[in-house]
């Protein structure tokens, strides 16, 4: 099981984690993998630098509602094996 | 004397005459310290707009001050009479009023002359409590003295509320019992006595088809118990201050509110219970709250804590949002419920912690802002009626 975790703090949330979320959301019910991908929300992960702040499993990602569909093929697809 | 847990939610609202910009009813509210009091005056001035209004406005004023000071309803009544102005074209000095008078949150005094008769639902029903007929210098007026339960909302208002819809929507009017059915029905909801106002003239609007044929006011008074919320916004300043914060916080008794990302985890962390963030946006421009065994409400900070000072400024004046806050499930209506509704005293513990990752120009929340946020919100709970306290970390 996989766990992708996207930050919700305020600074996050002004760079779109909202449209994030929903994007990820729609693209795992699309691929049927509610079975193996876990979605969560974080409260601020102290990088707000570089939001919306990703987590997959440990590892951190910038991703922003422009580059949730990208993201998703190139980082989230692969991993899945 | 004793005192008990009860104490008085108080909401008045008026609409105007149509094409009248001055309304000739008026409320006035005064509060005595020392022998706890309260009186509150609700005035209807003869006829609309400016004669009407400064009318109520002397009679208002005169009443409410020599009540709270303790002088006899007889004098108050022949000052009114000798002081108000004679209108040229009808020849009388003349204003209806209604004086409830809350002393130590134990007895209401009910003193009417020529308004409806005020309305008490008691445990949800109507409650037709006795009154006594004096005559003051001519005057009719009447009085009852009744034993507060808790629970009880009393229903003062001006004679445009009972004539709402007359020829429009009805021959003559609603009827006393009309408005009784028709408020019974959002007693069990809770609402504030502001929002049950708005309600009550929300509907004598409609019935006037929004051209009210004469100015109504509504004056609601609930008595209830007295509830504590505690919210926490923001970390210490000082790291090291961290566990006196929270000890105190969770110490205080009565409702917690933690507001803001590194402000819950930290929470989260001293009550050593995870932090679980939800991921549904019931309202898509508000951050979804999370969940903290032990607190009742987890929310984000400035953005959601915007939007309820929002809510307040908006309670405190028109009341149009009630719709809104009142029924959201997410973050900001419930922390709106939670402070308007529900408490009567609200202990704010403000972290002056600088998140350096919010000091960004581009960022509208920056630590100025989150400050501004916290006095503007007391200012507008005291304008509430509630007994509001700030610390400082």
């Amino acid at each position: 099981m996989m766990k992708i975790t996207v930050c919700i703090g305020s600074s996050c949330h002004l760079k779109g984690s909202r449209a994030v979320v929903e994007g990820l959301q729609a693209l795992i019910a699309r691929n049927n993998l509610k079975d193996k991908i876990e979605l969560a929300g974080t409260f601020c992960l102290g990088r707000c630098q570089t939001g919306v702040n990703v987590l997959v499993d440990d590892e951190r990602f910038s991703v922003s509602p422009e580059t949730v569909e990208e993201f998703f093929e190139n980082t989230v697809l692969p991993r899945l094996g | 004397m004793r005192t008990n847990n009860l104490c008085a939610d108080i909401g008045y609202m008026s609409i105007n005459h149509a094409g009248e910009s001055l309304c000739g009813d008026h409320v006035e509210m005064i509060e005595t310290e020392d022998k706890p009091s309260t009186v509150i005056v609700l005035a209807d001035g003869l006829g609309s707009g400016v004669k009407a209004s400064i009318l109520s406005t002397l009679t208002s004023k005169i009443i409410s001050t020599m009540i709270a000071a303790g002088l006899r309803l007889e004098d108050c009544v022949e000052t009114i009479a000798a002081t108000l102005p004679v209108c040229s074209v009808r020849g009388v000095a003349y204003s209806t009023f209604t004086i409830i008078r809350i002393v130590n949150n134990r007895r209401a005094e009910i003193i009417q002359y020529d308004n409806p008769k005020v309305i008490l639902l008691r445990g949800g029903e109507n409650y037709e409590y006795p009154v006594t007929q004096l005559d003051i210098g001519g005057k009719h007026i009447t009085r009852a003295d009744i034993a507060l339960q808790e629970g009880d909302i009393f229903i003062a208002m001006s004679d445009g509320v009972e004539h709402a819809g007359v020829g429009i929507r009805y021959n003559f009017g609603w009827k006393r019992s009309d408005i009784i059915e028709f408020m019974k029905t959002f007693i069990p909801v809770g609402f504030t006595a502001k929002t049950l106002t708005k309600i009550l003239l929300d509907e004598c609007d409609r019935l006037y088809d929004g051209q009210p044929g004469d100015d109504a006011t509504v004056c609601t008074v609930k008595i209830r118990p007295r509830v504590q919320v505690n919210m926490m916004f923001g970390p210490p300043a000082d790291r090291s201050d961290t566990n006196k914060m929270l000890s105190l916080f969770f110490s205080k008794e009565g409702k917690h509110i933690v507001c803001g990302g590194t402000t819950s985890t930290i929470a989260a962390e001293f009550l050593k219970k995870p932090l679980v963030p939800d991921l549904e946006y019931l309202d898509p421009e508000i951050p979804p709250t999370a969940t903290v065994e032990g607190i009742d409400l987890v929310t984000e900070g400035v953005i959601t804590v915007s939007r309820v000072l929002e809510y307040a400024k908006n309670y405190t004046g028109s009341n149009s949002d009630y719709e809104k806050w009142s029924c959201g499930q997410d973050g900001a209506s419930k922390i709106a419920r939670m402070l308007f509704e529900d408490a009567t005293d609200i202990d704010f513990f403000v972290g002056r912690a600088v998140n350096p990752a919010h000091q960004n120009p581009n960022l509208p929340i920056n630590f100025n802002i989150k400050m501004r946020l916290v006095e503007e919100l007391s200012e507008q709970l005291k304008a509430m009626g509630k007994k509001v306290k700030v610390g400082y970390f």
